[in-house]
C-alpha cells in the first residue's frame, strides 16, 4: 500500500513542477497568445540566482525565493517592452502574433542561453539542501522534493486566488475572455500586458529557483521544461491557470505510472503520445468544458 | 673625416643585423585546429574534460618558448570553434581545418558520436587523433590507422569491476543503465564479465537520460536486497541516483556510478555523503608527482578542478603528440608511425597504442574517500585500499 | 509565360550549381551542400505552410525518417538513388496518415502536435533500435561519395522549387492559398479542404524526406539524436519565415544568407555568434516582419516608381 502511495504522489509532485512551470507561459499565451519559446531560459535564471545566492551570499533558497520572482518580473517587463510589445502592437491577426512571437522567443531562446553559458559555463553546478528523507505513512520523501511540492502548489493556488478574487485578476480573465470587450468597458490593456508577462516570467524563474534545490543546473536546462510546460497546456486547456495545474498532476502521473509499467525508456514516449491522444479526442484540452 | 669609418661601421652593423636575423626572425607558428561543444548537450562534458585542457596546454607550451618541432622551437596557435553539438558543423569544420585553413595538426572532438564522424576525414586527409573522450569497440573496429584512443575501454574498465566483485565475495548485483550508446556498451561489457566470474545479475533496467524521478526503479532494487548495484548512467542522472539511494536508504555493500562520480562537483554537491561512493575513475592528485602538478595548475588557470577520469586522458593526450612532433616533426605520416610505434610518458604512467587502443592504462575502480577519489583496484595501481562494504549514507 | 520562364532559371541554376564540386574547395562546397538543404527544405515547407498559415514543426520528423531509410538501406542491395526516393515516399506516406488524423487543428494547437509528433517518432525510432536492434546509433560502412551526395541534394532541392512554382500555378496551390486566407469560406466556394491539406502536407514532407535520407550519408555515425534534431525543424522554420513565408524568392534567399551569416558568424566570433544571432533574429522580427522578401518587394516598387 505504501508502495502505491508513493508512487502516485511522487507523480503528483513532478506534476506540480510542471503545473507551475506551464501556469506562468498559460498566462502569456492565454492572455497574449505570445508563445514564449524561451520561458523555459528564465526558469533557468531564476535556477542559477538561487544558486549564486545559496553558494555566494549564503542565504536560504526558500528565503530567496521572493527575490527571485521580483527580479524576474522585471526582467519580464523589460523583456516585453523590448521584444512583445511591437508585435502585439502591429500584427495584422492573432496568427500572426503567435507566428512572430515564436520567432521572437527562438531569438531570445539562443540569447538568453548562450549569454548564461558565457558567464557560468557549460559545465554543471549544484547544491545540497533539505535532502534529508522524511517517513510519511510508510513512504519515504527527500524533503527537498515535499517542499518544491509545497511551494508549486502554493504559487499556482495564489495566482488562481488573485485571479479569481482581486479586481486586477477579474480585469485579466476579462482581457482572456474578450480583448474588445474588455477595452470598452475601460480595462486598460496597455498596463495589464507588461505586468501579466511579467508575472509569468516570474512564475518560470519561481519554478527554477524550486527545480535547482533538488536537480542540477547548467545553461540548456531550460528546453526540456519549455516543451513540457507546452504539453501541460495543450492537456489541461489553454487559458484556464486551474486546467492548468490539473493538467501538470496529469502528465506528471501518466510519466510515473507509465515508467512504472513499462520501463523508464519509454517515459518520453508515452508522455507524447498521451498528449497526442489528448489533442485528437478533445482538441481544446482534457477538461475544457 | 668620419664618412669612410661611418660607413664602414655601417657596413659592420649590416653584416651583424643579417647574422643575427635568423635569430630574430619569427618563425611561423604551429596552427593546430578543432571543433567542440561549447554550446548543446556535449558542452557540460566537452568544457569539463576537454577543451580546458586544451586552451591551458597550449598556453604552457608557448609560456616554455614553443612546440619542440625536431628541435626547433615554434609557437602553438590553437584556431578552435563550437560545434554546436551538431554532426553537420562539426564535419564542416573539420573539412574547412583540414582543406581551407590546411591545419598542421589536429585535436579531437568531444564524445564518441562525434569522433565518429570526424575519423573518415583523419584517414582520408592524413591526420592523426588522440581521442581522449570516445569508447566502443566499434570505434577500434574500424581500423582507421589515424585514429588512437586513450580512454579505457568498457571491457577493460568492467573486467576490473568484475574482479574486484569476485574479490570481495559479492553475488549478487543489481543494474540500471542510460539508454544511449555508452550505457548499452557498457551493460554488454558488465554482462560479460559478470557471467565470467559467476556473479548473479538479480535485476537490470534502462532508462533515459535526463530522467526526473528514479525512485520507483531504486525502491524494487531495494527490495530485491542486491550484494552490489551498478548504475552505468551519465550527469545529471548519476547525480539523482546518489540523491534518491541515499533518500530510501539503500546502501548496498557496493554502490558504484559511472559517469559523473569523477566529477569534482559530484563531491561538491554530497560532501561527506559522496564517502565510500565508486565509479569510473584512473587518477587523482596523488597518483604522481606529475599528476600533482598537472592538477595545481589546472586549478591555478581554471579555478575548478579537472576531472578524475578523462581529464586526465586529455592531457595525456596533448602530451604524447608533443612528444612525438618532438621526434618525427610535422610529418603527419611521420608522426602517426611515431604514436602508433612509441612508448609515451605521460601524467597516467607509460602510454603505448596497438591497433589504435590504448593499451598501457589499465581498468581500475575508483572511490570516493575523505574528499579524494582514490584508486582502490587493481592493488598495484592502488593509490588507497578499498572501503568495503560501503559505509553508511551520511 | 512566368511558371515556364521561371523553371527555366531553375534548372538553369541548378546546371550552373551542378558544375560546383569541380570548382569549388571542400569547405566551399560544404557550405553550399548547407545552402542547398536549406533551401530545399525552406521552399517545400513554405509551400505548405506558407500558403496554409498552418505552423508546422514536424520537418525534424520527415528529415529524420528519410535518414534513417537510408541509414538502414546502406550496405545493402537498394541503390542510394532509390533509397532516397523510398525515404521521401515514406515521409509522405507519414505525413499523409498523421495529417487525416491532425489537420483538422489550427494555430498553437497545430504547431504543438507536430512538435510532439516529431518527438514521438524520434523516442520510437530510439526505442525501436535499442530494444530490437541492441544499438544506439548505426555506422556507415561505405557511403556515397561526396560529390554523388552533393549532386543528389542538388537535384531534390531543385525538384523542390520546381514543384513549388508548379504548385503555385496550379489548382492546388489555389486552394491551399483560399484555405490560408480564410478556410471556411474557402470550402463554401467548393474547395476540398481536407484533401487539399493532405495533399499538400505529404507533398512538403516528401522533400523533407527526401533530404534527409541523402544528407545522412555525409555524417557516417547515424543515431537518433543527430537525425531528429528538432533544431533542423526550427531552422527551416527560421529561414522560411524569415524570407517570407508567401513567396517563393524569400525562402531561397533566406536560406543562402542564414547560412552563410551563420558560418560567418560561427567563425569570426566563436564564443558570441549564438547571442549575435539571437539579437539578430529578434531585431529581423520586430522591424522587418514581412521578411526579406519585403525588402525585395520594396525595392521593386522603388525602381518601378523612380
Amino acid at each position: 500500500m505504501a508502495y502505491w502511495f508513493e508512487l502516485a504522489a511522487g507523480g503528483l509532485i513532478t506534476g506540480g513542477i510542471y503545473a507551475v512551470v506551464a501556469l506562468g507561459l498559460n498566462l502569456q499565451y492565454g492572455l497574449m497568445r505570445i508563445m514564449n519559446i524561451s520561458h523555459g531560459e528564465f526558469l533557468m535564471l531564476g535556477a542559477y540566482l538561487t544558486w549564486l545566492g545559496y553558494t555566494v551570499l549564503q542565504v536560504n533558497p526558500l528565503v530567496f525565493l521572493p527575490v527571485v520572482a521580483l527580479a524576474l518580473f522585471a526582467l519580464g517587463v523589460v523583456v516585453y517592452w523590448l521584444c512583445f510589445q511591437r508585435i502585439t502592437r502591429t500584427a495584422p491577426a492573432v496568427e500572426v502574433i503567435e507566428a512572430r512571437s515564436l520567432l521572437v522567443g527562438f531569438g531570445l531562446m539562443f540569447l538568453v542561453q548562450n549569454v548564461a553559458n558565457l558567464i557560468w559555463g557549460a559545465d554543471y553546478r549544484g547544491y545540497s539542501f533539505l535532502t534529508e528523507a522524511l517517513d510519511i505513512g510508510g513512504a519515504r520523501f527527500m524533503t527537498n522534493r515535499l517542499v518544491v511540492f509545497a511551494f508549486a502548489v502554493g504559487a499556482s493556488l495564489l495566482l488562481l486566488a488573485v485571479l479569481r478574487w482581486t479586481l486586477i485578476g477579474k480585469a485579466v480573465r476579462a482581457m482572456m475572455q474578450s480583448p474588445t470587450g474588455a477595452q470598452l468597458v475601460g480595462i486598460d490593456t496597455r498596463f495589464l500586458h507588461p505586468v501579466v508577462f511579467g508575472v509569468g516570467i516570474a512564475l518560470a524563474g519561481v519554478a527554477g529557483a524550486l527545480l535547482s534545490m533538488v536537480y542540477e543546473i547548467s545553461p540548456g536546462m531550460g528546453e526540456p521544461y519549455t516543451v513540457t510546460a507546452l504539453i501541460v497546456i495543450v492537456l489541461g486547456g489553454l487559458g484556464s491557470a486551474a486546467r492548468c495545474l490539473l493538467g501538470g498532476f496529469l502528465l506528471g502521473l501518466v510519466e510515473t505510472f507509465g515508467m512504472h509499467f513499462t520501463s523508464p525508456s519509454l517515459k518520453m514516449l508515452l508522455s507524447y503520445a498521451v498528449l497526442i491522444a489528448v489533442l485528437l479526442a478533445r482538441p481544446k484540452g482534457l477538461f475544457a468544458r | 673625416m668620419g664618412t669612410t669609418s661611418f660607413i664602414k661601421r655601417a657596413a659592420l652593423g649590416v653584416l651583424a643585423a643579417a647574422a643575427l636575423a635568423p635569430a630574430f626572425a619569427q618563425d611561423a607558428p604551429v596552427r593546430i585546429g578543432y571543433a567542440i561543444s561549447r554550446t548543446g548537450f556535449g558542452a557540460a562534458g566537452a568544457q569539463l574534460s576537454q577543451e580546458p585542457n586544451y586552451i591551458m596546454w597550449a598556453e604552457q607550451v608557448n609560456a616554455a618558448g614553443g612546440l619542440n618541432v625536431k628541435g626547433k622551437k615554434r609557437k602553438v596557435e590553437l584556431i578552435g570553434f563550437d560545434d554546436r553539438s551538431e554532426v553537420e558543423t562539426l564535419v564542416r569544420t573539420y573539412e574547412k581545418l583540414m582543406t581551407s585553413d590546411k591545419v598542421d595538426l589536429i585535436l579531437p572532438p568531444w564524445g564518441t558520436g562525434n569522433n565518429f564522424a570526424v575519423m573518415p576525414l583523419a584517414q582520408k586527409h592524413g591526420y592523426p587523433m588522440l581521442a581522449p573522450t570516445a569508447t566502443g569497440r566499434k570505434l577500434l573496429g574500424m581500423k582507421n590507422p589515424y585514429f588512437f584512443a586513450l580512454l579505457q575501454q568498457p571491457d577493460v574498465m568492467m573486467t576490473a569491476l568484475a574482479e574486484f566483485m569476485k574479490a570481495r565475495g559479492v553475488k549478487t548485483v543489481a543494474v540500471v543503465h542510460v539508454d544511449e550508446l555508452f550505457g548499452l556498451e557498457q551493460m554488454g561489457a558488465l554482462e560479460l564479465a559478470l557471467k565470467e566470474k559467476g556473479i548473479q545479475i538479480v535485476e537490470k533496467k534502462s532508462y533515459p537520460i535526463g530522467v526526473k524521478d528514479l525512485q520507483p526503479v531504486l525502491n524494487d532494487i531495494k527490495a530485491k536486497n542486491p550484494d552490489a548495484f551498478v548504475s552505468l548512467s551519465y550527469p545529471p542522472d548519476t547525480f539523482l541516483i546518489t540523491a534518491q539511494s541515499r533518500a530510501i536508504g539503500f546502501n548496498p555493500k557496493l554502490f558504484y556510478a559511472a559517469v559523473g562520480a569523477a566529477f569534482p562537483v559530484y563531491r561538491d554537491k554530497f560532501g561527506p555523503a559522496a564517502e565510500g561512493v565508486m565509479g569510473l575513475g584512473t587518477w587523482n592528485p596523488k597518483s604522481s608527482p606529475a599528476a600533482k602538478a598537472y592538477f595545481d595548475a589546472h586549478v591555478a588557470r581554471w579555478k575548478k578542478e579537472p576531472d578524475r577520469w578523462a581529464s586526465a586522458h586529455a592531457w595525456a593526450g596533448l602530451q604524447i603528440l608533443e612528444q612525438a612532433v618532438a621526434k618525427a616533426g610535422l610529418d603527419r605520416k611521420a608522426l602517426r608511425n611515431a604514436i602508433a610505434s612509441g612508448e609515451f610518458n605521460t601524467i597516467i604512467g607509460k602510454i603505448r597504442f596497438r591497433n589504435g587502443e590504448n593499451i598501457s592504462t589499465p581498468g581500475v575502480v575508483s572511490q570516493w574517500q575523505s574528499g579524494e577519489f582514490e584508486v582502490v583496484w587493481p592493488p598495484q595501481n592502488a593509490t588507497s585500499p578499498a572501503y568495503f562494504p560501503k559505509p553508511n549514507w551520511k | 509565360m512566368k511558371l515556364r520562364h521561371s523553371i527555366l532559371a531553375t534548372l538553369a541554376a541548378a546546371l550552373v550549381l551542378s558544375t560546383m564540386p569541380w570548382l569549388l574547395s571542400d569547405f566551399a562546397l560544404a557550405m553550399t551542400l548547407t545552402c542547398l538543404m536549406y533551401a530545399g527544405l525552406a521552399v517545400s515547407w513554405a509551400m505548405f505552410c506558407g500558403a496554409t498559415n498552418y505552423l508546422s514543426l514536424a520537418t525534424a520528423a520527415f528529415f529524420g525518417l528519410g535518414a534513417y531509410v537510408t541509414t538502414w538501406t546502406s550496405g545493402g542491395p537498394l541503390p542510394y538513388g532509390v533509397a532516397v526516393l523510398l525515404g521521401g515516399l515514406l515521409a509522405a506516406a507519414f505525413a499523409g496518415l498523421i495529417g487525416a488524423a491532425v489537420l483538422h487543428l489550427r494555430g498553437a494547437y497545430f504547431a504543438v502536435i507536430t512538435f510532439g509528433l516529431g518527438e514521438l517518432v524520434r523516442h520510437a525510432v530510439t526505442y525501436y533500435e535499442k530494444a530490437f536492434q541492441g544499438t544506439v546509433g548505426r555506422v556507415i560502412e561505405e557511403p556515397p561519395e561526396a560529390v554523388t551526395i552533393y549532386h543528389t541534394v542538388l537535384l531534390v532541392s531543385a525538384i523542390a522549387v520546381i514543384t513549388a512554382l508548379v504548385v503555385r500555378a496550379s489548382r492546388l496551390g489555389l486552394a491551399l492559398r483560399g484555405i490560408g486566407a480564410d478556410e471556411e469560406r474557402a470550402q463554401t466556394l467548393g474547395v476540398n479542404a481536407r484533401h487539399a491539406k493532405i495533399l499538400g502536407f505529404a507533398l512538403s514532407a516528401f522533400f523533407a524526406g527526401a533530404l534527409g535520407a541523402a544528407m545522412a550519408m555525409r555524417w557516417t555515425y547515424i543515431d537518433p539524436p543527430t537525425v531528429f534534431n528538432p533544431f533542423i525543424g526550427f531552422q527551416t522554420v527560421l529561414i522560411a519565415m524569415v524570407g517570407g513565408a508567401h513567396t517563393l524568392i524569400g525562402p531561397l534567399v533566406s536560406s543562402v544568407v542564414f547560412s552563410l551569416l551563420t558560418e560567418f558568424l560561427r567563425l569570426q566570433f566563436p564564443y558570441l555568434f549564438l547571442i549575435l544571432l539571437g539579437l539578430l533574429l529578434i531585431l529581423l522580427v520586430l522591424y522587418l516582419p514581412g521578411g526579406l522578401a519585403s525588402l525585395i518587394g520594396r525595392w521593386r516598387w522603388r525602381k518601378s516608381n523612380a
